[in-house]
């Protein structure tokens, strides 16, 4: 019982001649909330449709709970809850139905099935929906659905494969604390995303690039990777700072976060960067600047970039 | 085989509450055996028939009777137009034009060879054949009748004259009525849609929504989600062919001379094949269009191939050996046998034998390239 909840060796990966995942190597301990960090095309979906035995990899292998996934599918299948990118329900289905099918295809027993079902109403507060159709319900619901139907065998791994794409900031933070919940209980959640924010929410995470591990760890262990300064320059226009600073240095390197911008000075570029905020301050366009210690996406972007 | 029960049971339940689903399966076939039963046929009849008598004489205005008295034309006597002939026949005026030549009387009387004329519009070949047939059928008779007189007037003449009268008896459709071989046809072509299109579609929807990849990770195998996606559409199909069957024989009083349960156990095979193309075409398309498309595509090849509309027997060698492995071309031959006919196993076994091949093999290779696009 000493096996890692997620262990991967050596994964590699084509699509004919796109190389989709390339030596990719980590683990997972069991219980922590780990996060797959990576841009759309990164290689993060591929990875885990091999890790639910959905597809098999060209070279290495992966184990869940110490099952291999090539041979040992069938039981894979039952310690893992996938929540595909593309999650879907059946829509002319009510919401207690679709997970009384998901229950039925898992052979989860009848006592065990009404005593899940109405932990997961509860847990996902549908409980006032369970005759509504899934169709009708929306988007967040759905999403709460679809990781109810994941559930429903009470997997000891959740894997999820970019669960808040494309849905609203509310419910967002509504289904990570529902994430937290689980893991709270002992589930070991594996979560894909392409938004940087959320990958402070995860105790380990590793940064995925055109099919490559550029770096793996916790948060302090990732920004450490960090070469460069972040600058937060404030002032009454940042629009107007903004547009300044990318005609400067390149304009991916320069973003508006809350009231401040922030500029990534990389490599030896600090001093040309300082000197042009100070002449920025000398007219009167930067009222402030500072360095701030660097976030996990200031990291990300940097080591993309070498 | 638990698994593939909670997939038979979610799927009908889908059918049975989507109303648009429920008229595809039970009202649309309905309202095709109809419409189909009733515009399909090739009985010929009110042929518009252009009469030219050119001789005028008793004899001929005979033969112009003999036409008139027929059921299948309607005869339009006009006075000899010449070469306009063709101009009626181009506008549609008439279908065929008989035209009887001058002398045509002192021929008949003095024994000499003469002809009659047909001018016929070939354009519909199907009219066009038969109304020849019956054409020809008066034009025997007449002769016939012709021969007879004369051989009581003078038998010294026509003694050597023998004739030979052929005794027509038609059997298992004594009227020759189109609708009886039409329809159970058509019953096959019903099954042929529900069972191959809607299988393909359920499967690519599930595809297209998601759900399908949500399967594959439940702990159901590529078999039993086959088999739980083919069943509803094999029970949906066989209750179809029921009630399509009952509408034939209470509507179309087509007479079923043959066993039922036999029909019934030969349908199973026969939608073994088409259960399998739907599997297949699902594995093709990656959108229920595109899965509408193919199955359009082989559908048409299916139902001009199937004897239904034409005779294999007048198709071109080459698509003769094409309609070999056509499914519904044995299913239209089995329909008909048991419906009109009453054959039994003995009578239908190639049939049946080469729909157990080809539905093996159909079925065996969509499974495969289910199982390949599966993992």
């Amino acid at each position: 019982m000493n096996d890692p909840a997620i262990r991967v060796e050596g994964i590699s990966k084509s699509h004919g001649a796109a190389v989709a995942l390339s030596s990719v190597s980590f683990a997972v301990e069991r219980g922590e909330m780990f996060g797959l960090i990576g841009p759309d095309g990164a290689g993060k979906t591929t990875l885990m449709r091999i890790l639910t035995s959905l597809i098999d990899a060209d070279e290495g292998e992966a184990w869940v709970l110490g099952f291999p996934v090539r041979s040992g599918a069938a039981r894979v299948r039952e310690a893992i809850g996938y929540m595909p990118q593309h999650f879907s329900l059946y829509s002319d289905l009510t919401v207690a139905e679709n997970i009384r099918f998901f229950a039925d295809l898992f052979g989860v027993a009848k006592e065990a099935r009404v005593a899940r079902t109405e932990e997961l109403l509860d847990f996902s507060r549908l409980g006032p929906f369970v005759k509504r159709r899934a169709g009708a319900l929306s988007g967040g619901m759905k999403q709460k659905l679809a990781l109810s139907c994941a559930l429903v065998h009470t997997p000891r791994v959740l894997v999820l494969d970019e669960p808040t794409t494309g849905v609203d900031p509310v419910s967002r933070r509504d289904f990570w604390d529902m994430l937290e919940r689980l893991r709270a209980q002992g589930v070991t959640v594996v979560v894909s995303t392409p938004y940087m924010n959320e990958a402070s929410l995860c105790r380990h995470m590793v940064f995925i690039h055109k099919g490559r591990i550029l770096a793996s760890g916790t948060v302090g262990e990732i920004t450490a990777l960090f070469r460069g300064t972040v600058f937060s320059v404030e002032g009454p226009n940042l629009q107007a700072i903004s547009t300044r600073l990318k005609n400067a240095v390149e304009p991916e390197l320069v973003r508006i976060l809350g009231d401040a911008v922030q500029v990534l000075a990389l490599g030896r570029s600090r001093e040309e960067v300082g000197a042009l905020l100070e002449t920025m301050r000398q007219g009167g366009v930067v009222s402030h600047s500072r360095e701030i210690p660097p976030g996990v996406e200031d990291t990300f972007v940097s080591l993309m970039r070498e | 085989m638990k698994g593939v029960l909670h997939l038979v049971r979610k799927e009908l339940r889908q059918v049975f509450r989507d109303p648009m689903m429920l008229r595809i399966v039970f009202l649309m076939p309905i309202l095709q055996l109809f419409i189909l039963g009733y515009a399909v046929t090739f009985d010929v009849k009110n042929v518009a028939l252009l009469m030219i008598d050119r001789d005028a004489t008793s004899a001929s205005r005979g033969l112009v009777d003999r036409f008139a008295h027929n059921e299948h034309f309607v005869v339009k006597r006009i006075a000899d137009p010449g070469k306009g002939i063709e101009g009626y026949l181009r506008r549609g005026e008439a279908v065929l034009a008989v035209v009887i030549p001058k002398h045509f009387g002192r021929s008949l009387e003095t024994g000499k060879p003469t002809e009659v004329e047909i001018l016929l519009d070939g354009q519909n070949s199907n009219t066009a054949g038969i109304a020849l047939g019956y054409c020809s059928r008066i034009l025997y008779r007449f002769a016939s009748d012709r021969a007879t007189e004369g051989f009581a007037r003078s038998p010294s003449i026509s003694r050597a004259m023998r004739f030979i009268e052929p005794e027509t008896r038609i059997w298992y459709n004594p009227e020759l009525k189109s609708v009886y071989f039409m329809i159970p046809g058509i019953i096959a072509i019903l099954l042929t849609i529900i069972t191959m299109l809607l299988t393909g579609l359920a499967i690519v929807k599930e595809r297209e929504s998601g759900t399908l990849e949500q399967l594959l990770v439940t702990p159901l195998k590529p078999w039993q989600i086959i088999a739980g996606k083919t069943i509803p559409f094999a029970m949906l199909g066989i209750a179809e062919m029921a009630l399509a069957t009952t509408v034939g024989v209470l509507w179309f009083h087509i007479p079923i001379v043959g066993n039922v349960a036999l029909l019934a156990l030969l349908a199973f095979t026969f939608i073994l094949a088409t259960l399998g193309l739907g599997v297949l075409i699902s594995t093709l398309a990656g959108t229920q269009q595109q899965a509408l498309f193919i199955t359009w595509f082989f559908l048409q090849i299916f139902i001009l191939l199937s004897g239904l509309f034409y005779p294999i027997e007048n198709m071109p060698r080459a698509v003769q050996m094409i309609t070999v492995i056509n499914p519904l071309r044995y299913f239209i031959a089995i329909n008909r046998e048991i419906f009109l006919k009453g054959g039994g196993l003995g009578v239908l076994w190639p049939e049946l034998r080469a729909l157990l091949i080809i539905g093996v093999c159909v079925f065996g290779f969509a499974t495969l390239r289910f199982h390949k696009r599966a993992s």
